[in-house]
């Protein structure tokens, strides 16, 4: 569309193109070519040529990887994230879809809930970590919560949670934090769904589910690819929340390895060929997942533009 | 009318919208009490939702001339120090109650026990005392926080420098291989950052930029750029071209119907962005874990902070207050920009 109007516009009144104008789009991109050449291409190149060689700079193609594979915890953090991104996403989207299809209520009130729904949005991570830190401790203020409303008649040792006990528990945590931010982008969907269509449906008979299912969903959809897919990427690089309230191997991501090794035993020659080569795997993972959203949202675009 | 709801269905509503509202505010109670607590609240059970601004304490005089000083944490008056010594008081309710009142005026108080008996005194609690202490404890938390302002303005300058010459060429010119560009530029937002962080500490050494704040930007900027770039793209491509045409014939240069038309309509997008750059700057703290060693910023302060301080906890809380307020005033901002970006979701 836009190849339309750029064309009639040089016909319009604007001098025309010389061979300088021409040229113009690649100065602008330039800037961007350079520095992505330099501080992208290059660390990129780097790693991926650490993950192919052994300590003694050698090609390797799998030696990497078997250390990897036999390192402590590698197997847990591979399910953990495996896990936690499936449980969170799907967890985080339902309620989201919920808050969402609520808050876009006229009531009264719908701002300011919708105001205090977001507010979890804007707390860093290390507050929300000493936050619930503070909360999951035996004297903290869940058990406080929780003796008060006489829920348990002793209180509970969360940190003591071991395997998915514990990643339940960061599912949870990250429920918290991240669900607005979701929720904000479903919100920003359903403000293109008219009030016009709703009531169009519902003279022709069709009932709430229908209307769920045949206008509201598709509506949607756009939008929930769109964000489901970036959360899957924010997802399998969970660790922040997993070191800062759980500490360091209690519930091993593939992210929280990487941090480990680089910030608990550096200096140590297969510490740094394990963090590259798992921000290796890490990376392939996220691309994976891009290339399957590419694959999903341009099937998306179409169908969407069928529609309009 | 046809959405109206019966009454069950609003009562399940106002339930759930209530959880909600309750889930989100408590925590948040509860952590503002945190990082107003003195030492000897944090050791309290139950805790209360809100910091007690005064601190009371029972004090009986001893046969050999000492105070012995009780304190109630909730189960009722236990004994807690016995002593005379000026300063060892002063430490006392220092550390454990955040009275800042020198030795000799606590013993001054006290001494009213030798006539009266046991007796209790209420002292004000320095509310602001986790905040100095912070500062003071935490080795460079001012500087780390100086340090985090730089990081992130720098980290702005870049990306939207650059970012935003992408976003506009993309917007208002067909060339060879934009297509491309944009699914380039896509896989370098979806990268994750710390795939590349450690080679790129390894080139940053090389360039001697290793553990420096400009260092940092530079990592900081790689997604941004391209996710400035995108925002823009979309922004500038809603500015009326027609408008910008209409200021070419009356003479006005490109440059001059860029800086006096295109870049204030596009300021929003603009502001958006910036401030997308700032949070990621901001809050990260695995980067700055990779590429710094003595210039920390004030993220990964608070970090190692709650790592190493399992007693001050109130502490690091107190540093994530400082670090939050920025970002939720950021965040709040953005908020109006946020829907208008995802209004039409297309990546």
């Amino acid at each position: 569309m836009s190849k339309s109007t750029g064309q009639a516009a040089s016909t319009v009144g604007i001098p025309k193109k010389s061979s300088f104008s021409r040229i113009i789009p690649y100065v602008l991109l330039a800037p961007v070519f350079i520095y992505y050449a330099v501080f992208w291409l290059l660390p990129v190149v780097s790693g991926v040529k650490e993950v192919f060689t052994d300590l003694n700079g050698d090609f390797t193609l799998v030696g990497n990887f078997k250390l990897m594979a036999e390192s402590d915890l590698f197997n847990e953090a591979v399910m953990n994230t495996a896990a936690f991104a499936v449980i969170s996403v799907i967890l985080q989207y339902l309620l989201a879809l919920v808050l969402a299809v609520l808050l876009s209520r006229k009531f009264k009130g719908a701002k300011l809930l919708m105001f205090v729904a977001m507010i979890p949005m804007a707390i860093t991570p290390t507050a929300t970590a000493i936050l619930w830190k503070t909360g999951l401790v035996r004297d903290g203020w869940i058990n406080t919560l929780l003796l008060q409303f006489h829920l348990i008649s002793e209180p509970l040792v969360f940190m003591n949670a071991e395997g998915f006990k514990a990643v339940l528990m960061v599912i949870l945590i990250d429920t918290w934090t991240v669900t607005p931010s979701v929720m904000i982008i479903l919100i920003a969907g359903l403000q293109g769904l008219q009030r016009e269509m709703k009531e169009a449906a519902y003279t022709f008979g069709a009932n709430k589910w229908q209307i769920f299912k045949d206008i509201v969903l598709p509506i949607l959809k756009p939008s929930i690819t769109t964000s489901i897919i970036m959360r899957l990427i924010a997802a399998i690089q969970v660790w922040a929340i997993a070191v800062m309230v759980m500490g360091y191997s209690k519930t091993p991501f593939l992210v929280e390895r990487i941090a480990f090794y680089v910030d608990v035993v550096p200096g140590v020659d297969t510490s740094t060929k394990l963090a590259f080569t798992y921000s290796f795997l890490t990376t392939i993972v996220v691309l994976l997942a891009t290339v399957v959203y590419l694959k999903v949202s341009h099937k998306g675009v179409q169908k969407g533009g069928e529609q309009a | 009318m046809m959405d109206r709801l019966s009454i069950v269905q609003k009562t399940v509503m106002s339930i759930f919208l209530a959880g909600m509202a309750l889930v989100v505010v408590i925590p948040l109670l509860f952590f503002g009490t945190v990082a107003f607590s003195n030492a000897a609240e944090m050791s309290e059970f139950p805790k209360s939702l809100f910091p007690s601004s005064t601190v009371t304490v029972r004090v009986e005089p001893t046969e050999s001339g000492s105070y012995e000083v009780f304190y109630d944490s909730g189960e009722g008056y236990e004994s807690i120090i016995t002593t005379k010594d000026a300063e060892k008081l002063e430490k006392h309710f220092r550390r454990q109650y955040s009275v800042t009142l020198s030795g000799e005026e606590i013993l001054a108080d006290f001494s009213q026990t030798l006539e009266n008996g046991p007796m209790e005194f209420t002292y004000k609690k320095d509310m602001f005392y986790n905040f100095k202490q912070f500062f003071s404890i935490v080795p460079n938390a001012a500087e780390a926080l100086k340090n985090s302002i730089v990081v992130s303005l720098l980290t702005i300058l870049i990306s939207l420098g650059i970012g935003s010459l992408a976003g506009y060429a993309m917007a208002r010119f067909q060339f060879a291989g934009k297509e491309q560009f944009n699914v380039a530029m896509l896989i370098v937002r979806m990268f994750p950052v710390v795939g590349i962080s450690i080679p790129m500490a390894v080139l940053l050494i090389q360039m001697g930029l290793y553990d420096t704040l400009l260092g940092l930007a530079l990592l900081y900027s790689v997604p941004n750029i391209a996710l400035t770039a995108w925002i823009t793209n979309s922004i500038f491509i809603g500015i009326n071209k027609e408008l910008e045409e209409a200021s070419m014939v009356f003479g006005a240069n490109s440059f001059q119907t860029f800086m006096r038309i295109t870049l204030p309509l596009a300021f929003p997008a603009l502001a958006a962005s910036s401030m997308y750059s700032f949070l990621t700057a901001w809050n990260d703290t695995i980067s700055a874990l990779i590429l710094s060693n003595e210039n920390q910023t004030l993220a990964l302060v608070v970090y190692k902070a709650i790592g190493t301080t399992s007693s001050g906890i109130q502490y690091a809380a107190a540093g994530s207050i400082v670090l939050i307020l920025p970002a939720l005033v950021f965040t709040f901002i953005i908020r109006r920009y946020i829907g208008q970006m995802w209004g039409g979701v297309e990546l």
